[in-house]
């Protein structure tokens, strides 16, 4: 019925992930704004059309699709997971070792990009099931100790295995997002060189933000239909309470397997994808810190929804990039500005190495902090702050305006 | 459902002609050398006849990071300023920008200031790339890049973009031509260091006949450690421990087994590569397991003055065993080099430190490659480049050996290094920085000798 959009009369329509005329447009709308971006076309965005920002926004999706998965996990069947980095090196490496160069002294194969991808998963999914069982036996907090030391190990592994990852420090390069059919010596399609679409000049890193949109949009499709499936039921009864599940029928066993597979399959695709796009990674990026980078995605995006892990990667992301042009803002108005406000802006910003501020304006002059240690403040600061407040993180948030906006002006 | 999974396919296969209709005839991909015009709103594509600052008027050619109409040239620079060789990289900057600012005063590049743009890559690739993004549509070169994987990183985009970066790291791969097409390094690299001064600590100790050789994993440790076979089998040295890539600076028990390593070989000379706080560890073990008697060295960015710090357990017998090596002159030497730094930052009111010289021999490469591109008429990135890779002589006036970027590889390599002692009482009255200079530009007959065709170790 119109004008009662949440009035579902057949199955379908109740099952649907845009169940609303409003999630669809919206839905449409957003889509087309991204596609537009690498191409500068609505006013306000133009900036997003550079190459650095483009740069940013695609790893925004890498990030999602790994952010999606340790959603499945986390969010979905409830097992605390810190190992998420070691999957995505599993993957990366699985991926240069298919992929990667024949010439030289390094292990690869030199075979095209779809095998490589899927097997990044793939064999990231099979280490992922091998680990399955153990979330049986522990829960929680201790389920979480075993996926760390799953990190530890893995930097062990990478950084003496030389003649796959190159050894601890030198790392080696990652095969190009490029397409070919077999081992050509041109690819059909280089994500790395500009180039034309349609007639339209693009960038490569235009070029790979859109083939990345569309990569994490079905992605996310995926995982959002996963929850609606039986056994997207099936993990999220295990996640309320796993023993009541597994009286009623729910296999435990096979149901956490099912999870740490498909959640290591993301993240094998999404490490795949976060080496080749940055062309060169040492063994030491695949470590906890990335780890919890995720968790962090996950728990300030709102745990347990995709919409959340989505908007969380991007808040991540972007974060220090917009922290560093706000600092860059403050210390042209403590600078150039005159007033209160250029006061209150020199109390935060230090502008040289004998004024006082909190952060530090110019890189590497003063006695503030840096714009890399503010952001780790402002991590920490954020998680806790998230968790207090808001658990339900920016996903939570947006219910909440929604929701006011929803019985407007009836809000109590 | 299956409406849904129609359109889903659509969009895919739409995904996929739009990908395959645009690059697939002709293909544009442009994965050699080829100078591209970097897509972004900040530079601008002009050939301006201009008079600069009153000068005779000229035609500059200059696409990003030169504006001939504000009179400002943008260097970038991409620094670890948060990272483990931030202490160090600080000043450096510090001292590019004290001696950009004593150019500019004295009238900058023909009239054109310099304005230098850092950012933080924190010692990390994926950083190091982004800031290269972010820096290349505003900069007409890069005055430094930390970190030899991160400089092997945007080597590639280097070249595909036509940009100059000059290396922060003395890995030999720099004055390998396979490599360096973009690069303009400086400094003796790693691998002749270990044979100017191993070779140098056998003329101390002619009675030496056995060596251990501990390094740090990556391309640091293992171009030093090159050297350091290199030269052992040279002078029929035996290798009595061999700690390749062994050291992990993070992780304490590489350091024990590093030192118990050295002490059990009982060698006579000791080469150790790494910093200077994984150096103390060592020796300080291997001093406390009563090892005595060797000689020892590494590595420039193995030592550091707090070393031999008054408050330092390992101070005396350091000073006694340890030959310092440098790519540049320390503070006190004298020389009009030693002159100009020491007066930049007394200007400056900072406290004394040698690192403001490897500032200052970068900045001052990256004047002379401007000068000569605006004399050349071309200051666009391409000319920026051109002209770098074309100077004979970059000359330091005794602060460093003199660098040429034309010739053969085997000609340019710079072979000429300084050698220091440790000075513990000259740190603690604030005479010295630390060390006191026993050789300047010196290269030891192997290291004169060594052929050089190609990098000593290969990083990928």
């Amino acid at each position: 019925m119109r004008g009662r959009p949440l009035l579902h009369t057949s199955y379908e329509a109740d099952q649907a992930l845009l169940n609303t005329t409003a999630k669809r447009v919206m839905l449409g709308i957003f889509l087309l704004i991204l596609v537009s971006i690498p191409f500068q076309i609505v006013p306000g965005l133009k900036f997003l059309g550079e190459d650095d920002w483009l740069r940013l926004l695609a790893t925004t999706a890498i990030f999602s699709v790994g952010a999606l998965g340790l959603n499945i996990l986390i969010g979905l069947a409830g097992q605390v997971s810190l190992g998420h980095s070691f999957f995505m090196g599993v993957g990366a490496y699985t991926a240069v070792w298919l992929g990667g160069s024949v010439d030289g002294p390094l292990i690869g194969l030199g075979l095209p990009i779809w095998i490589w991808l899927p097997a990044a998963g793939v064999v990231a999914a099979v280490v992922g099931l091998l680990i399955g069982p153990t979330a049986v036996r522990v829960r929680g907090l201790y389920l979480g100790i075993v996926t760390l030391g799953l990190v530890f190990i893995g930097e062990y592994v990478f950084r003496n295995w030389d003649s796959l990852t190159g050894g601890g420090q030198i790392g080696r390069d990652f095969p190009p997002l490029q397409l070919r059919i077999w081992k050509e010596a041109e690819p059909i399609v280089d994500l790395t060189s500009p180039g034309s679409w349609l007639g339209v000049d693009i960038s490569g890193n235009g070029k790979t933000f859109l083939v990345l949109t569309i990569g994490t949009v079905v992605f996310a499709l995926l995982a959002k239909n996963l929850q609606r499936t039986r056994v997207g039921r099936a993990l999220m009864s295990i996640r309320d309470r796993d023993v009541a599940a597994e009286i009623m029928g729910v296999d435990e066993f096979r149901y956490k397997m099912v999870a740490f597979g498909i959640s290591s399959f993301y993240a094998g695709v999404a490490g795949a994808l976060l080496a080749s796009f940055v062309r060169r990674e040492s063994p030491e990026g695949w470590d906890l810190f990335l780890s919890v980078e995720f968790i962090a995605i996950i728990l300030i995006g709102g745990a347990g929804t995709v919409t959340g892990a989505l908007l969380g990667s991007a808040f991540i992301v972007l974060l220090p990039r917009v922290v560093e042009d706000f600092t860059h803002w403050l210390r042209a108005i403590a600078v150039d500005g005159d007033g209160i406000f250029a006061a209150i802006a020199n109390l935060f910003v230090a502008t040289s190495s004998t004024d006082f501020g909190l952060v530090n304006a110019i890189a590497g002059v003063g006695p503030g902090l840096s714009v890399a240690q503010l952001n780790l403040v402002i991590y920490g600061l954020l998680i806790i702050g998230f968790l207090i407040f808001e658990p339900l993180g920016l996903y939570g948030i947006w219910l909440r305006v929604r929701n006011y906006w929803k019985g407007w002006p009836f809000t109590y | 459902m299956r409406k849904k999974s129609k359109w889903l396919a659509l969009l895919l296969v739409l995904g996929l002609v739009l990908a395959a209709c645009g690059d697939g005839e002709g293909g544009d991909t442009t994965t050699t050398a080829v100078a591209e015009e970097p897509t972004t709103t900040a530079g601008e594509e002009e050939m301006t006849t201009t008079t600069a600052a009153g000068e005779e008027p000229a035609e500059i050619a200059t696409d990003v990071g030169v504006d001939l109409e504000a009179g400002t040239i943008t260097i970038g620079l991409l620094s670890d300023l948060s990272g483990p060789f931030s202490p160090l990289v600080q000043v450096i900057v510090a001292g590019h920008e004290m001696y950009w600012a004593k150019v500019n005063a004295d009238g900058g590049i023909n009239g054109l200031t310099v304005q230098v743009e850092t950012r933080d890559t924190e010692y990390d690739t994926p950083t190091h790339v982004q800031r290269y993004e972010e820096l290349k549509g505003e900069v007409v070169a890069f005055g430094h890049s930390t970190g030899s994987p991160q400089t092997i990183a945007i080597n590639a985009d280097l070249q595909a973009d036509g940009i100059l970066a000059v290396p922060l790291t003395w890995y030999s791969g720099w004055s390998d031509p396979a490599i360096n097409a973009n690069l303009v390094p400086h400094g003796v690299p790693y691998c002749i260091e270990s044979m100017n001064m191993i070779e140098y600590l056998t003329q101390q100790a002619p009675d030496a006949a056995t060596i251990a050789i501990a390094t740090d994993e990556g391309d640091y440790g293992e171009d030093s450690s090159a050297g350091a076979m290199i030269v052992a089998e040279a002078l029929g040295l035996e290798v009595a421990y061999d700690g390749t890539a062994r050291i992990n600076a993070r992780d304490e028990a590489t350091l024990a087994e590093v030192a118990s390593g050295i002490t059990g070989s009982d060698a006579d000379l000791v080469w150790v590569t790494t910093n200077s706080v994984a150096f103390g560890a060592i020796y300080g073990q291997a001093f406390a397991a009563g090892f005595s008697g060797a000689l020892w060295s590494g590595a420039g960015p193995s030592w550091s003055p707090a070393l031999v710090a008054p408050d330092s357990v390992i101070s005396e017998p350091l000073s006694n065993d340890f030959y310092v090596s440098a790519y540049y002159a320390p503070w006190a030497a004298d020389s009009p080099g030693n002159q100009e730094v020491r007066e930049l930052v007394e200007a400056a009111g900072a406290p004394p430190l040698d690192f403001y010289a490897e500032g200052v021999i970068e900045a001052k490469i990256m004047e002379q490659a401007l000068r000569a591109a605006y004399d050349a008429g071309d200051m666009t990135q391409a000319g920026v480049l051109a002209a770098a890779k074309s100077l004979e002589t970059v000359a330091f006036d005794g602060l460093a050996p003199d660098e040429t970027y034309v010739g053969e590889p085997n000609d340019r390599v710079q072979r000429a290094q300084f050698i220091s002692r440790p000075d513990p009482a000259g740190l603690a009255d604030g005479t010295s920085t630390g060390v006191t200079l026993i050789e300047s530009m010196y290269t030891s007959p192997l290291g004169a000798s060594f052929e050089f065709t190609e990098t000593c170790f290969s990083l990928s």
